[in-house]
């Protein structure tokens, strides 16, 4: 049935040193996780061109989770369940959330971070929420004989169309999550981004305040066809605010980020437009909320 | 690719391509399988089966995953005891899953039963069962036949019979 289909030869390296030398012998070889983003594209099977694989599942390095009194770390196999399970007290409360919205247990048992950051043409709620947190993510450029890494910020991952700026060759190894806590944190989230990608929209947001006065606001829009959105200037424009934002404020917030938007040139639809500045208007509204509750 | 798995209890030699996956490995390449599940990109949840005890989509599980894996598909699952519990809370409930997802919503109200006793050992974020997170982690499977007070009136019941039969066991 399938003939003239080619069976891609599957390496699996035991450690770092034998995924260094499986990369740099193979050096068109994919990197497979979870695989479940791989093998959901439509052409995934059969198909002529299969590149070889090197399946990332044996390394014990990459499904590390350390905890000191500053950070968490996690290796980027980590399954989105495992770091579940990993409890509330210690995880951010909107990236318990956005862990909780990806797909189901099932995929949750399957699917890693390190994947999840990856997905090539789908950007996924969890990379906006671990970039407000701030989260680092260790990058490690296998281009034999060494292997060199760096650390970036979540944020640096992507483009403003949301895409990898990782070079070839280059891989996500570890995962690192703060204990710094915000005043306020809140992840909205609509439509899955598997089944109706254009209609799809997240939203992480935190913020801090010191006797009402914002000093700390940052937020991301991902969509998962439609980029992912850091809007500094309206950010910085927060910042300084004394809390509760008026209505008109928060209408000419949310009108400048509909602007802002647009002028990012990213195809984003209408919905998706909407959404984004309906998830603005309740976040603010909640943030005044909050602080008000606490005065 | 030559692998050795167990399916539904029998041990298998297969030879596919490393990158097949299972839901066409069960339909193309084991014999007597009454597996039906052609959708390959995780969208239809027709397809799942438990791979080591855990369900798992099969159109995700690509074959060189199967070294030394069992797989049990429903025609496996419906010869345990396990089974029973909840034909009968489909019969308690009168309503059952129509006959094209009727093997994908049993297997995955099959591997949300088996996080019932762990859910009570371990507090995880990722435990807590309640009606909605009942009702979410049937819609991997998007067919829509089930009503939502239906799912949550069958896993309750099905719940009770496993809990059951743990009591029994102890
Ligand atoms: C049925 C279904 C429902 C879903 N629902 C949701 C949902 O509701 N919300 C949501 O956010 N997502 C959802 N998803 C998407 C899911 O989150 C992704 O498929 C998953 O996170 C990818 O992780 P993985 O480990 O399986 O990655 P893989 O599929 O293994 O890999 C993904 C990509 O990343 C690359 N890669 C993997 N690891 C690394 C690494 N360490 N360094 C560099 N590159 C790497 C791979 O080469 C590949 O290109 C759903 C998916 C399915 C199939």
């Amino acid at each position: 049935m399938y003939e003239g289909i080619r069976s891609p030869a599957i390496h699996v390296p035991k450690s770092m040193t034998d995924l260094l030398s499986a990369t740099s012998r193979f050096p068109n070889a994919i990197y497979w996780a979870g695989g479940t983003y791989i093998m959901s594209r439509h052409d995934y099977y059969p198909t002529k061109d299969s590149n070889d694989i090197i399946s990332l599942n044996e390394i014990p390095d990459l499904k590390r989770i350390n905890r000191t009194d500053r950070y968490l770390e996690i290796g980027s196999m980590v399954t989105i369940s495992q770091l579940l399970q990993i409890g509330k007290q210690v995880l951010p409360d909107p990236l318990t959330q956005t862990l909780q919205a990806l797909g189901t247990r099932i995929i949750r048992n399957q699917a890693t971070i390190g994947g999840s950051l990856c997905t090539g043409d789908l950007r996924l709620a969890i990379s906006g929420t671990l970039a407000v947190l701030r989260t680092e993510i260790e990058i490690k450029k296998l281009d034999a004989p060494r292997s060199d890494s760096r650390w970036i910020t979540t944020g640096k991952l992507y483009d403003r169309s949301g895409a990898l700026t990782l070079d070839k060759h280059e891989m996500i190894t570890r995962v690192r999550i703060g204990f710094d806590r915000e005043d306020f944190s809140i992840f909205l989230s609509a439509g899955n981004p598997m089944y109706n990608p254009q209609e799809s929209v997240n939203l992480a947001l935190v913020c801090s305040y010191n006797q009402s006065v914002i000093t700390n606001f940052r937020f991301c829009f991902t969509m998962p066809t439609g980029g992912f959105h850091q809007f500094q200037d309206i950010e910085v424009l927060a910042r300084g605010t004394m809390l509760p934002f008026s209505p008109n404020h928060i209408a000419r917030l949310a009108k400048m980020l509909g602007e802002a938007i647009d002028n990012s040139h990213v195809t984003v639809s209408l919905l998706q437009k909407e959404r984004a500045k309906r998830f603005f208007e309740v976040a603010l509204h909640q943030l005044n909320t909050q602080s008000l509750i606490e005065r | 690719m030559k692998i050795e798995c167990t399916i539904d209890g029998k041990r298998i030699l297969l030879t596919v391509n490393s990158n097949k996956p299972l839901n066409s490995i069960l339909m193309e390449d084991v014999e007597q399988s009454n597996f039906n599940a052609k959708c390959s990109d995780g969208n239809c949840g027709n397809c799942v089966v438990l791979l080591n005890d855990t369900a798992v989509l099969s159109c995700l599980i690509p074959a060189f995953r199967l070294r030394n894996a069992h797989v049990l598909t429903f025609e496996g699952y419906r010869r345990t005891r396990f089974w029973h519990d909840i034909e009968r809370a489909y019969e308690d409930a009168k309503s059952h899953p129509c006959p094209l997802c009727h093997a994908s919503k049993t297997l995955i109200f099959e591997s949300l039963l088996r996080t019932i006793g762990k859910t009570e050992e371990k507090e995880s974020t990722d435990s807590n069962l309640d009606d909605e997170a009942v009702v979410k982690e049937l819609g991997l499977n998007r067919c829509m036949c089930l009503e939502a007070n239906e799912i949550i009136e069958i896993f309750n019941s099905a719940a009770n019979y496993r809990r059951r039969r743990r009591v029994r066991r102890n």
